[in-house]
């Protein structure tokens, strides 16, 4: 971000969104690239899937939980003005949770937690001059850092969402029953569940990995100005991946809408 | 001399009991900074100059990302519900429900995660060089208090600018909302706006005014107290940012659930 320094006009501001969308779109094909050509250290990967998945866990299941929590009070809040018939909650609940809530929420306190850690691991190595080291030696830094962090973060990215959307599940499910009093039997109610919404509440948790992964290892490997210039990067990785994950679910919602037929019976 | 076995019964204990001391250690760090905050603040010792600095740094320069990440929110929210209202015939209620979410429960937590994303990682970054570097220690040797110079007009500069924000976010956001609906279901504007003053309450306003209220006292205090324990140099501060944010993500989370416990 070159307007650091300076309050930016709205014309610099446009500007610097295409340049950083430019090369945020660079950093993916070269990912894509090497992906199918790249040669990668043995392990590199399943370490990188150990620090990305395994070890934001535990923050994101008490995350969900709190999230599926406070969804269903609302909801319950809310439907309770209107008419107080409870039997459609959970239907409605999980079909929402499994369409979108469960990808969507739950990848920003994953851009927050795994988006921060890869653009400030990325970032020391660049402003320690570790990356042009890498150069030296004839590895391509997007081959050798940032294509296991891609793989880890899409494979456990999605596992992470999976589990957490169970878990919000499981914390409505509670909710539900302390302080509605809905049986869990009328909650566990999949009349409203389709293979499209599962297919498509799927593809968006594939595509937030990807994109968490991308924007935040852009961010890094553009880090200059020492270690003050680490934490901007990392800021700026959680806002840009933040902010790619709310674009492309807008997009991805739009078609869904369209493509997927989500009315349930009745 | 313990066995394996008899190691490994301890050691899963040993890790849950380290766990509750950290975030132990963290919440009582937390609470002597806001007890140092409210004593500078009676009677106020705030030095001006920063505290404007701060309000225009992390405010009037957040007001962008803010408001795109409102307005798409505000059309994701439409597109999702829509297959429900069409289903039940529901048009008259749209206005209201957006309305409603939005105003107590997504612009808050929304605007407050990107807050969190944008202006307390950046905190936490200039706080921890500036520890790491011995600048406060170099404003402690000037007879400056770091808490007063440095913290309080942080402090303020957030709790006011996020409450500020939260507002044009919503704004924005029930915009969205209204542009979506119109486009995609149908539904006048008028109508959407006649069902949204017909069923909202002032209190629903004020529910998501104390919220993001107490989001950006969670935000401040959690970004300074992370900002000014850095240690360990360069990669200190790296990793001081990193646990900050994870930090205040899940504080506003848990926040928010008590919030809405509370306030009904």
């Amino acid at each position: 971000m070159a307007a650091r320094t300076k309050d930016p006009s709205i014309i610099d501001a446009a500007k610097n969104v295409v340049t950083d969308a430019r090369d945020v779109f660079r950093v993916f094909a070269r990912t894509l690239y090497y992906l199918f050509r790249g040669k990668r250290e043995k392990g590199e990967v399943a370490r990188q899937m150990f620090a990305i998945g395994n070890e934001s866990l535990f923050f994101m299941c008490i995350t969900m939980a709190f999230i599926g929590a406070i969804i269903t009070f609302q909801t319950g809040l809310q439907s309770r003005k209107l008419l107080p018939d409870f039997s459609l909650m959970g239907a409605t609940y999980l079909k929402l949770l499994v369409r979108d809530l469960a990808a969507s929420v739950g990848a920003l306190p994953l851009a927050t937690r795994v988006g921060a850690g890869i653009a400030a691991e990325i970032g020391s190595m660049v402003v320690t001059d570790q990356v042009d080291a890498l150069r030296m030696c004839a590895a391509d830094p997007i081959d050798y850092l940032v294509v296991p962090r891609f793989i880890a973060c899409v494979v456990m990215g999605t596992v992470i969402l999976i589990i957490g959307g169970f878990v919000a599940y499981g914390s409505g499910l509670l909710v539900a029953n302390l302080a509605f009093d809905v049986t869990p039997s009328t909650f566990n109610n999949l009349m409203y569940l389709n293979l499209g919404d599962v297919a498509l509440g799927f593809f968006k948790c594939l595509t937030y990995g990807a994109a968490i992964a991308v924007v935040s290892a852009q961010r890094g490997l553009a880090t200059f100005g020492g270690s003050e210039g680490v934490g901007w990067a990392t800021t700026e990785a959680v806002v840009g991946s933040s902010f790619a994950i709310i674009v492309l679910n807008l997009i991805i919602s739009t078609f869904g809408y369209f493509l997927v037929p989500s009315v349930g019976p009745g | 001399m313990s066995t394996a076995p008899a190691r490994a019964l301890v050691a899963i204990p040993a890790k849950i009991g380290a766990l509750f001391l950290a975030v132990a250690k963290q919440a009582g760090g937390l609470g002597i900074l806001a007890a140092q905050i409210l004593r500078r603040l009676t009677p106020s010792q705030i030095d001006r100059h920063e505290l404007f600095r701060n309000l225009n740094r992390m405010g009037v320069r957040s007001v962008p990302i803010i408001c795109a990440t409102a307005a798409f929110t505000g059309g994701i929210m439409v597109i999702q519900a829509a297959p429900f209202v069409e289903q039940v015939q529901a048009t008259s209620f749209v206005g209201w429900a957006a309305t409603f979410t939005t105003i107590r429960e997504l612009g808050p937590l929304l605007i407050g995660l990107i807050f969190n994303g944008r202006v307390g990682a950046n905190n936490t970054a200039e706080l921890g060089t500036m520890k790491v570097t011995d600048q406060i220690d170099a404003l402690r040797a000037l007879a400056i208090d770091p808490i007063a110079y440095l913290v309080v007009p942080r402090c303020l500069a957030m709790v006011s600018m996020m409450v500020l924000l939260c507002i044009i976010g919503d704004a924005v956001a029930i915009g969205g909302a209204m542009l979506t609906a119109d486009a995609l279901l149908g539904v006048d504007p008028h109508l959407f706006w006649a069902s949204a003053l017909e069923r909202l309450e002032p209190w629903d306003f004020w529910v998501g005014l104390i919220k993001s209220g107490l989001f950006g006292v969670m935000i401040a205090l959690t970004s300074c107290h992370y900002g000014l324990a850095t240690s360990g140099g360069a990669p200190g501060v790296g990793r001081a940012v990193n646990a900050s944010v994870v930090a205040a993500a899940a504080g506003i989370f848990i926040m928010d659930y008590l919030s809405t416990f509370v306030l009904g």
